[in-house]
């Protein structure tokens, strides 16, 4: 699945830490999920997509349903 | 306290056990060793729920759930090859000549290995109940 994550951390100028922190998540999370090496739970991605004031299809896109 | 400095505490209470272990040994004392480890567990979980730092998430979660599943099914299958060639070997000389302490000890690690079956069968259906099966 991809996602817009860093494009929107860019845009509100926060580090892959402060959001971790934020989310209380680790920073290695962070950076899994903005490689797409890691599709976090509904849980997360909604704590993300609240971070920036958005809705969660906003922030992850989802490719195909074989994702 | 910062997640740097409970690695230090892990490796202080660390030297602290081998320095009991090494004294249990010179003494012919085995109990120490053992209550210095229960305390030295407890003590790495105290110390960790003072670190300020987020040490896991729910990633680190599924690693650790994928690596603990893997390491079974791995285990299991080790310790089974093992456990029948300990058996086999008891039969080495002919059915007959059947070797009682090899034997006893290949069939032992045969039980904890169906033990640990057991385990994990039990604790797979109360997670499958817990969670809606």
């Amino acid at each position: 699945m991809k996602n817009r994550i860093r494009m929107y951390r860019a845009m509100h100028e926060v580090t892959q830490e402060t959001l971790a922190q934020d989310l209380g998540v680790t920073r290695q999370t962070i950076l899994a999920i903005e490689k797409g090496k890691y599709d976090p739970s509904l849980f997360l991605a909604y704590k993300i997509a609240k971070y920036f004031n958005l809705s969660i299809d906003e922030v992850f896109l989802l490719d195909s349903l074989d994702d | 306290m910062k997640r740097v400095m409970y690695y230090f505490y892990i490796a202080i209470v660390a030297f602290i056990e081998v320095l009991v272990f090494a004294w249990s040994v010179e003494a012919g004392e085995p109990m120490p060793t053992i209550i210095a480890v229960v305390i030295g567990i407890a003590m790495l979980y105290i110390g960790r729920s003072y670190v300020d730092e987020v040490t896991g998430d729910e990633r680190t979660q599924k690693i650790n759930e994928i690596t603990a599943l893997r390491t079974l099914q791995i285990t299991w299958v080790v310790l089974f090859l093992y456990a029948l060639w300990v058996i086999l070997e008891a039969f080495s000389m002919g059915i007959n000549h059947y070797n009682r302490v090899i034997g006893a000890y290949g069939f032992r690690m045969m039980f904890f290995l169906c033990c640990i079956i057991l385990v994990y069968v039990i604790l797979s259906l109360y997670y499958n109940k817990k969670y809606g099966a």
